[in-house]
């Protein structure tokens, strides 16, 4: 194993980035993903199970708002490249600032699509059952779409971005 | 894809002495954009590679070439790399 001289002022610049700013490697990055949203879809499910016993809306409303917060604060108000979507153009360079348009166009590519799935299901859910859980129902797809719509351009720009360049001994 | 544009930013960073972070700042672009274009993950644009050139004091056909560039020993002394 290569022995880091902590000395070094690349190295040490290296460590001295705050964790929220490091880019992390693409692997870790997509498995961050996909645990955020599989972590998504299994809170949504617990506030649905929440519905059948003494929590009623509009408790439970609250709960999906402060969870679908929770995961934007945590993944896109960052001041890193991954945040690169909320980031303005002086803070980017020309690649940076070619990948944060490139995840835009693919974010609404996959937006539009879910949204339009989402809105027949809302409508049809609210439908089918004209009482507080077709509501609910309808309230938790319309906050899956607000999550995708704040999340999906970071989430590609991470989902994309290489591994990083990794600091080297070498230089001076 | 786009075709890989090959460079020395590496070797001449490495001659100089600079970190990726020195030569980011000193052309004004992300560190690991510099990281990227080492490793041939990112092609810059026109202005970027004139900048990184002038940068170096050397003319754009020294830095990035569209064909590989001839080992330096062969350049410098005329001899064919062996195999």
């Amino acid at each position: 194993m290569t022995e880091v001289n902590s000395e070094d002022p690349v190295i040490a610049a290296w460590h001295r980035r705050p964790l929220s700013s490091r880019v992390g490697s693409r692997s870790f990055r997509r498995r961050l993903i996909i645990a955020t949203y599989t972590g998504w879809l299994v809170f949504a499910g617990c506030v649905k199970f929440l519905s059948y016993g003494p929590l009623r809306p509009p408790w439970l409303f609250l709960v999906l708002i402060g969870g679908n917060l929770i995961v934007q604060a945590a993944w896109v108000v960052r001041r890193t490249i991954i945040s690169t979507p909320a980031l303005v153009d002086a803070e980017l360079d020309e690649r940076l600032i070619q990948s944060r348009n490139a995840a835009f166009r693919t974010a609404f590519k996959i937006f539009a699509i879910a949204a339009l799935i989402s809105w027949l299901l809302a409508i049809e859910a609210v439908q089918a059952q004209p009482n507080n859980q077709g509501l609910l129902n309808s309230f938790i797809l319309f906050m899956a779409v607000g999550l995708l719509a704040t999340t999906l351009p970071t989430f590609i720009v991470a989902w994309r971005e290489p591994d990083p360049a990794e600091p080297e001994l070498s230089a001076r | 894809m786009a075709p890989s544009i090959q460079n020395r930013i590496g070797v001449l960073r490495a001659e100089r002495g600079l970190s990726r972070q020195q030569l980011a700042d000193a052309v004004g672009i992300n560190y690991q954009t510099v990281g990227y274009l080492e490793r041939g993950d990112y092609n810059p644009s026109l202005e970027l590679a004139f900048r990184i050139a002038e940068y170096f004091g050397l003319p754009l056909e020294a830095v990035f070439s569209r064909q590989p560039f001839a080992p330096m020993s062969s350049q410098l002394y005329g001899k064919e790399e062996s195999a």
